[in-house]
């Protein structure tokens, strides 16, 4: 017993060690990635200092950049499961390895998530409350509540595939499938629900007509499941050009396909939703109209919605079209969609639904600069986590950083296998 | 391509330095990329501490009372009474004004309703400042409950209303005034949506809030139909001779920065058998108030004579205990 | 070996660049966060509870001034007063009585003071059936004509109430109708509103919020 917690402590020891090790591009990105982090610890301060006076947010738009960024990288890291389903449902080979880049992915995404939860806090001081048993838990009353179950969860689940995985390689032995193929079928469903659920946070608000639509959580995963492969298919093009881990091109293609589908389906759905919105043209239009056409002389975010529709219908045709088997194109397109999800999801969904209020006042939200800066900070630290999680991750499967080499090697030369290539 | 160097080497080096900096071999190249990398990091600690700086600003931290104090619920008397001399002290301490802070409770048989007179409103605001002055508002930034919207005639649909009016005099020909503040809903949207529990129903219908346990997510400003909760931005700023110190925890008790707030009917009024301070200071009676469960009270009176009343947003299922009404 | 040498050289960059935001951090070179606006205080009549006007009810229970209700300081005892109408019909007030405005009721049907007055005796009113009525009991000459909301305001909800609703804890007070209605101009004069809402951002200044140097 005494043996195995101090291997697995040797392990962890040794995964750390090697995320300070690398070549000198490694050095400048994580370097890079820490002074923006900074920066945004900065502003969280001067926000925890004034309040969230510093924010762009009021009364009126009481959420903003904060939330619309939880909210996709809810999405984000549901898309996990879309590399996951294909090689556990369909048993295709090709992914089979790529599945553990998807699940740290996801586990980056889900701490960007919690930290953008955190900023938007009044008090996050009391956090404590929330938890169950300690706090008073307002389970299963809040959507809010459940999200943070579903949340936590995930983020349980993947870390303990991931790391299950990781280990028994590291150990170079077979791992058990009781261990994981269970929690793999679970996080399936799980990735589902953690999207859906955050969906229903607005769904569930009667007052706000914008959001209380059935349609929203079909488009949730719709958008997720087109956005997150499209961002794990440039993550995997990274890792093949910095280290020498093989990913083929038709693993990229699978990838391919599946942002192909659900880009359609997410362009469908949108389009559901206009079509209600305008040709029945209640009064519940108003937030809509403020979106797409202005309202009242008001109109900040036409520019935003019309910039993401065109990249999202820009995107498709070129997912549609065979140009987008050539890895060039089919970055472009991944970019597009990326941003015009992004844009959807922030600009198109979470502001609008408080514009205009419900008592019909047009108050508009701009994000401010320390609003601005403690966004990219938390970007910038999930970057840093992903980075750091591939750098561990990638010369275990590769078998470079494993049990056996554990004896021969004194810390301190450590070989840094992402930079060695002979 | 690019990235091949010499690993075994850079990467020892590196290694060595940051993961334990035990690595000081007797070799010049090995000493000084020691330095270097010991640099970096004595580099990223001191902006890793310069980032904090705005810290130094933060002028009443918690303490640890404060910190680990119970859900309003979890309370024992004995529990209570400590938190209420607390918070004279820290009255005391701010405003330097001696405060009355009790926990008033609700009263048995009682449930009250409020009725609004859209014939008699003529949109004077007093009532929004009347509120303010009651219930220990910030001053700046401006926190206020009520709203009174400028009406067409016609129409009660909140989105035709004009929240910013500067009329010389009202009222004004072809409008009416709708007065709208937390409605007190039957099925409250906001309680529901609440993670932790820090808003909640009381037995005389009153929603109220523990400012000690709302952790700020205002999830429940989205979650209003009536745009009744406000937040507190920043620390809200009260000038000292205009405190009310008649105060209750669940009412006008000074609210701390990063809290949601929002009508309470004037708890430390009406559960004292008084009448609201937005009601006291209506010049035309449009407003009344009262216990519903009591046949005689003139919201009864009310409810059962008056042909037309309504409860804003009817179709939310929110369910209002607040009515506007009509006279004839 | 290129690339042997440009980690020495990143690392020397990051140094220097962790030192320099370290540096900004400290002189707060972003700045502090953005000023509120001015916000004017709410003049204090706004939040003043008294009524449009004081009823003679109110002046007799208090103790004030009651001189301008005695009749008989000007008006001589059993000399029977005449009034005199213009051709329109409207009755002419005398220089004494100038403040007051006849505009009780549309189309000039209420414009004769022996309506409510009693022509007998000025110091009281009388009602169409021939009652007299107290001047502080005002409430019953309106309530022999304003049938309908006499009814409301004696149930309490027509007219301002004050005081306590749980009339176990305390007294509950009731305004009369001259408290608020002019019984010669009854109907409720306009007033200049309180200020409306100041906006958390203000329109104007919201691009220099962005606090950004």
């Amino acid at each position: 017993m005494i043996k195995a917690a101090k291997n697995y402590l040797t392990f962890l020891a040794r995964c750390g060690r090697i995320a300070f090790v690398g070549d000198w591009r490694y050095y400048a990105w994580m370097g890079a990635l820490t002074l923006v982090c900074l920066v945004g610890l900065n502003a969280y301060a001067k926000q925890l200092v004034h309040g969230l006076i510093t924010t762009g947010m009021t009364d009126q738009v009481s959420w903003g950049v904060y939330i619309a960024n939880f909210t996709f990288m809810v999405g984000v890291a549901a898309a996990a499961a879309m590399l996951v389903i294909p090689v556990y449902i369909y048993d295709n080979e090709e992914l089979h390895d790529l599945v553990i880049f998807g699940e740290l992915l996801a586990v980056a995404a889900i701490i960007m998530c919690l930290l953008f939860v955190t900023v938007d806090l009044g008090r996050p001081d009391r956090f404590w409350h929330m938890i169950p048993g300690v706090g008073e838990f307002n389970f299963p009353g809040s959507m809010l509540s459940w999200d943070v179950v579903v949340l936590n969860g995930y983020l349980l689940l993947n870390v303990h595939i991931c790391g299950y995985l990781l280990y028994c390689r590291y150990q170079n032995r077979t791992p058990s499938k009781w261990f994981y193929i269970p929690f793999v079928f679970i996080a399936i469903g799980w990735a589902i629900s953690i999207h859906t659920v955050t969906a229903f946070l607005y769904v569930g608000l009667g007052g706000r007509h914008f959001w209380n639509s059935a349609i929203v959580g079909p488009r949730f995963i719709a958008s997720a499941f087109t956005a997150g492969p499209a961002l794990i298919i440039l993550a995997l093009q990274v890792i093949r050009k910095v280290t020498e881990y093989r990913i083929t091109d038709k693993a990229l293609l699978t990838l391919r396909s599946i942002v192909q589908v659900s880009m359609i389906i997410n362009v469908f759905l949108l389009a559901n939703e206009v079509f209600k919105e305008f040709y029945s043209k209640t009064a519940h239009v108003a937030s809509a109209e403020y979106l797409y056409f202005g309202l009242h002389g008001f109109s900040g975010l036409v520019g935003w919605i019309w910039t993401a529709v065109a990249f999202n219908l820009i995107a498709m045709v070129i997912l549609i079209l065979p140009v987008s088997r050539s890895l060039k194109w089919l970055d472009v397109a991944c970019v597009l969609a990326i941003v015009g999800i992004w844009i959807e999801k922030g600009m198109g969904l979470v502001i609008p639904g408080f514009i205009p209020t419900p008592l019909g006042e047009i108050v508009e939200y701009t994000p401010s600069w320390n609003e601005t800066l403690v966004c990219l900070g938390i970007w910038a630290f999930g970057l840093l986590c992903y980075t750091i999680f591939l750098r561990m991750a990638i010369p275990i499967l590769q078998g470079k950083l494993s049990k056996s080499s554990e004896t021969q090697s004194v810390p301190d030369t450590t070989p840094a296998p992402i930079t060695s290539q002979v | 391509m690019s990235c091949s160097s010499n690993s075994p080497n850079s990467g020892g080096c590196g290694g060595g330095g940051c993961g334990s900096g035990s690595g000081g071999h007797e070799h010049g190249m090995d000493r000084r990329s020691f330095l270097r990398t010991s640099s970096v990091a004595v580099a990223g600690v001191a902006a890793l501490a310069a980032s904090l700086a705005p810290l130094r600003d933060l002028t009443d931290v918690g303490t640890a009372e404060q910190f680990f104090q119970k859900h309003y619920k979890k309370l024992t008397p004995e529990d209570m009474e400590k938190v209420l001399a607390r918070i004279t002290r820290e009255v005391e301490k701010q405003y330097e004004v001696r405060p009355h802070v009790r926990d008033y409770k609700a009263m048995d048989g009682v449930e009250f309703v409020y009725a609004l007179n859209l014939t008699r409103c003529i949109g004077c605001r007093k009532c929004v400042h009347a509120c303010v002055a009651e219930n220990n508002q910030s001053r700046n930034p401006e926190i206020q409950y009520i709203r009174v919207l400028k009406m067409p005639h016609g129409s009660m649909d909140p989105e035709k209303g004009d929240h910013n009016y500067t009329s010389e005099l009202v009222p004004e020909k072809g409008s009416f005034y709708m007065p709208v503040q937390c409605q007190q809903c039957v099925n409250p949207p906001c309680v529901k949506v609440c993670p932790v529990k820090a808003t909640w129903q009381e037995s005389d219908g009153i929603t109220v809030i523990d400012y000690d346990w709302c952790i700020g997510c205002r999830y429940c400003e989205a979650a209003c139909p009536y745009f009744a909760r406000r937040f507190n931005f920043t620390k809200p700023s009260i000038p000292k001779d205009q405190i009310n110190p008649n105060m209750s925890y669940l009412g006008n008790r000074p609210r701390p920065q990063g809290v949601v707030e929002k009508c309470h009917f004037c708890i430390q009024r009406t559960r004292a058998g008084k009448y609201p301070a937005c009601m006291e200071v209506c010049p035309t009676g449009a407003r009344k108030f009262g216990n519903i469960l009591d046949p005689d009270s003139e919201v009864s009176h009310i409810l059962k004579t008056k042909r037309v009343f309504i409860q804003l947003k009817e179709e939310v299922g929110t369910s209002p205990r607040f009515f506007y009404y009509f006279d004839v | 070996m290129k690339a042997e040498r440009k980690t020495p050289l990143v690392l020397s960059i990051l140094t220097i660049s962790f030192l320099i935001l370290a540096a900004t951090f400290l002189t707060d070179i972003w700045g502090k966060s953005a000023q509120l606006p001015e916000i004017p205080p709410v003049d204090p009549s706004f939040t003043k509870t008294a009524t449009a006007r004081v009823s003679a009810e109110e002046l007799y229970r208090t103790k004030g001034d009651t001189s301008m209700l005695e009749c008989y300081g000007c008006h001589e005892q059993g000399k029977e007063l005449t009034l005199k109408f213009d051709e329109d019909h409207n009755v002419i007030l005398p220089d004494e009585h100038d403040d007051i405005i006849m505009a009780h009721g549309t189309h000039n049907r209420n414009n004769n003071c022996f309506n409510c007055h009693d022509e007998h005796n000025l110091e009281v009113l009388q009602t169409r059936d021939g009652r007299t009525v107290k001047i502080q009991d005002g409430h019953d000459l309106c309530g022999s004509c304003h049938g309908p909301t006499y009814r409301d305001w004696l149930a309490g909800i027509h007219g301002r109430t004050s005081g306590f609703w749980n009339v176990s804890m305390g007294e509950k007070h009731r305004e009369t109708c001259t408290a608020c209605h002019d019984p010669h101009q009854p109907k409720f004069l306009p007033r200049k509103p309180a200020p409306g809402p100041n906006p958390l951002r203000p329109v104007e200044v919201k691009h220099s919020e962005g606090k950004a140097h």
